[in-house]
This record gives C-alpha cells, structure tokens and sequence, in this order.
C-alpha cells in the first residue's frame, strides 16, 4: 500500500458504479443492501452498471471446483415446480377477474372512505413487526400530506397480475393492506417497509398477511413521512418478519404512494 | 485458462441457449434439461459460498424454482446462459448468507475453506475464455492486497465488515483498499471493451 494515509474508506468516490461493483461482489449489507436493492429496481443505468459488473465478475466461477449435489435435489425441485405450476395454471384462468376486482376494491376503498374505520373494525389488528425495526435518524423535511387526502399504492408482485393494495389515510392514520389474492408458501413472510423521501431508514410497515385485508395504525415516526411519491417495497423474510438481530431479506416488489 | 471453447463445449453452450429459450416460453422439460448440464458448476458455487452441503443444496433447489417462475428474467443479448446462471447461483447464496438463514459464522471459514479451486469438473461448463483473460489481465495491475479481499469478497461471499475482522484493520481502511481497487480494475475493464 502506497499511501497508508487515506484510512476512511471515503477518499475514493463512491459513485454508482462504485456502488454497482459493491452490490455485485456481495460486500453490502443491512440497510446498504436494501437500498442497492431498491436502486436495482429503480434505476435502469445501476441495473446495467450491477449486470456490467456481474458479467465481469462470472469467469471467476470458472475457478470454482464443481460438485455433484445429492440425487433427490431434482425430485425436490421438480416437485416444487410442478405445485408452482398448479398454483399458476388456475391463477392464469383467474388472472382477469383478480384484476379486475382488485381495481373495484380499490376504487371501493377510495370512495368509501367513511366507512373505512367499519372496515378496520372487521379486520384484524396487525402489530407492526416495527417497534424493534430500523432506527430513524432525526425527522427532516417530512412530505407535507394536503389535508386529509388518502395515499394509495400498488406493489405489484413480480408478473403474476398480483399486488398489494396499500391505502394510507392520514386523518386516521390508519393503513389498510389488501394482500388478497396471494398465498402463503409456509416458508416466507413477507414484511412491507416505507421508503423515507429524504434518504433516511427505512421504516416497517409490518409483516403482510396474504389473503386478508389488515388495518394498522400507524406511530407518529412514520405517518411523518408519508406522503405522495414515498415509495415501498416489499422484502421476504423468514416467518414472522425480519429477526430482530438479522439484515432485512431481499426486495421482492415495490411501489409508490400517490395521492387521490 | 484462456484456451478457446472446445467444439464440445461450444455445442454444449448452444444446447444451454436452445433450453433456456424454450423454458422461457414454458417449456417445463427444458429445465430437466438445464439442470442436467449447470447442475455441477452452480452446485460448486454454492456449496463454495455456504460451506455447508445441506445449505447449498436448498439454494441450489431455490436457483432452480426462480429460474422455472422466472425464465423471462434472462436476457441472451446481455449474457451467456451459464454467466447468468452462475451470478444467479452466486446471488442466491449470498442472499442465504445475509439473510441470516445461514448464520455467517455457522460453519467455520476452515471447513468451508478445503474445497480447492483447482481445475472445474470436465462437464462444468466454463463462463467464457476471453472474458476470463481480459479480468485476470486486470486483476495483475491491482497491488496484492485489494486483490486478495476482493477475491475474498467473491469465493466466500464476505462483506466489508467481515474482511476487516479477519484482516483486522479498521473498517475504513478495508473500504478504501477494496474500493481503490475496484476502481482501478473498473478503468481497466473499460478500457478493454
């Protein structure tokens, strides 16, 4: 090492590239993790950046000694296939109506917003898995929310024609989420997180409960940072959500609140 | 190492092509096939990142449930078949990694460690010749020291906190090895293309 000097690991710039080559080598962690993660998605030019770095990198495997893994891998696999494949065959037969009436539950819950506390009152109470989560550094320029106008947003879940309806009502400050239409795997939970506009933690919404709407007041750190254009994602995560003492698992959807 | 594909594992890299096409249009045998011929190379990724037979054989089982769910997700014009496939193994692992199923210090570095890197399996199929030329080519112009952690950082997945632990110096001064060297190998990369 020539200049033993620069000992703070900021005297290169990291630029996205920089950040690209981090992610792809598997350096991250935690909340950088997550955030490459969310960038991945968002960003078409670090996409092509990670990829560039990945196709750089993959000859490396060429120097990793191949192995043979147990005989009954492929029945596993097949076995999991062909239960997907079942699930998807008679999703696809649905795949119009899902659409068409999560649309019309959207629409309902837009309009009828006076009866919105009715629905809460149905649904279950979800505790956010969030009073341990990520800490939030001091509130800066929260998005100011008009009045009391509903958020609304869509995570869409990959390309199967199923999302999440998330709906935020700030005069309440109740969050409805309509994950109608998905199935547990028994393996995964799935944990929705907000996405602060100024940068800061992300925050926990909560682990998503499939087939059920859920209603969830939501605490003052993150109602401060609601607003149209706050994106969410979506992370699979052991059941039960992300381990207290674990990095949050990887992004499986996202999407952004807009206001209607 | 830099030795041209061979006929036969051209035709095998053709064939690689061929079944990912047809699994992206729903083909389900295609995946027989795909399994069949990347089964012992992606194998070898993981069971090189995790250490653990058990682990890397349900990552394996993962690369391959994603890969049926998400053939589309490959694009032929940005990479070889088993490029991808390999940095798709590569990344499910190190997702087990992070996301604490397999907890970092669960098996020891020395146990994970004794799978040498010596020469790939006869039917592993290789990433590509040229390419695995020109990155070594631009390994050699790093100093030694940023390129054995960012080698550290890709056979045995670590992160940046993790190779400051084992090199005990401070975490910034892992970053700005690492980085001074990514940078480096990235103006050699460019300027390759």
């Amino acid at each position: 090492m020539s200049d033993e000097n620069d000992m703070d690991g900021e005297d290169i710039k990291r630029d996205d590239p920089m950040l690209a080559a981090e992610f792809s080598l598997g350096l991250l962690e935690g909340e950088e993790l997550l955030a490459a993660r969310g960038k991945l998605a968002s960003d078409p030019d670090f996409a092509w950046r990670k990829e560039w770095w990945d196709n750089w990198f993959a000859p490396w495997t060429d120097e990793i000694s191949g192995a043979e893994p147990s005989a009954d891998v492929w029945g596993e696999i097949e076995a999991r296939v062909l239960a997907a494949s079942g699930q998807e065959a008679s999703g696809l037969d649905a795949a119009n109506v899902v659409e068409l009436q999560s649309k019309v539950r959207r629409w309902q819950w837009v309009s009828a917003l006076t009866t919105a506390a009715a629905v809460a009152a149905l649904a279950l109470v979800v505790v956010p898995a969030g009073t341990e989560t990520i800490p939030t550094p001091g509130a800066t320029e929260a998005p100011q929310i008009a009045a009391a106008d509903p958020l609304v947003a869509q995570v869409p879940i990959g390309d199967t024609g199923l999302r999440l309806d998330v709906t935020y009502m700030p005069e309440s400050e109740r969050m409805l989420v309509g994950a109608i239409g998905l199935t547990a795997d028994g393996v995964h939970d799935h944990e929705l997180w907000l996405v602060p506009a100024d940068g800061s933690a992300l925050q926990s919404l909560g682990v998503v409960t499939p087939g059920e709407v859920r209603s969830v007041t939501l605490p003052a750190e993150i109602t401060q940072n609601m607003g149209s254009g706050v994106e969410l994602v979506l992370t699979r995560e052991p059941i039960g959500g992300k381990p207290v003492d674990q990095d949050a698992g990887p992004v499986v959807a996202q999407g952004a609140f807009t206001q209607v | 190492m830099a030795d041209g594909p061979t006929p036969a594992s051209a035709e095998a890299r053709e064939a690689l092509k061929a079944a990912m096409a047809r699994l992206a249009d729903g083909d389900r045998s295609a995946l027989e096939d795909i399994y069949r011929a990347t089964r012992v190379k992606l194998f070898g990724i993981c069971l090189r990142i995790l250490g653990d037979r058990k682990e890397a054989e349900d990552a394996l089982q993962d690369v391959y449930v994603n890969l049926w769910q998400r053939a589309d997700r490959y694009d032929p014009t940005r990479a070889s078949p088993i490029s991808w496939l390999a940095t798709f193994a590569r990344n499910r692992a190190i997702d087990r990694l992070r996301t604490g199923k397999v907890r970092g210090g669960a098996v020891p570095v020395e146990e994970a460690a004794p799978l040498p890197d010596q020469a790939p399996l006869a039917d592993s199929l290789l990433v590509d010749a040229e390419q695995t030329a020109q990155i070594h080519t631009c390994l050699e112009g790093l100093d030694e020291n940023a390129r054995g952690h960012i080698r550290a950082a890709f056979f045995d997945g670590k992160t940046y906190a993790e190779l400051a632990e084992t090199a005990d110096v401070p975490l910034g001064t892992m970053k700005s090895w690492i980085r001074r060297g990514l940078q480096r190998l990235r103006a050699c990369l460019e300027a390759s293309e």
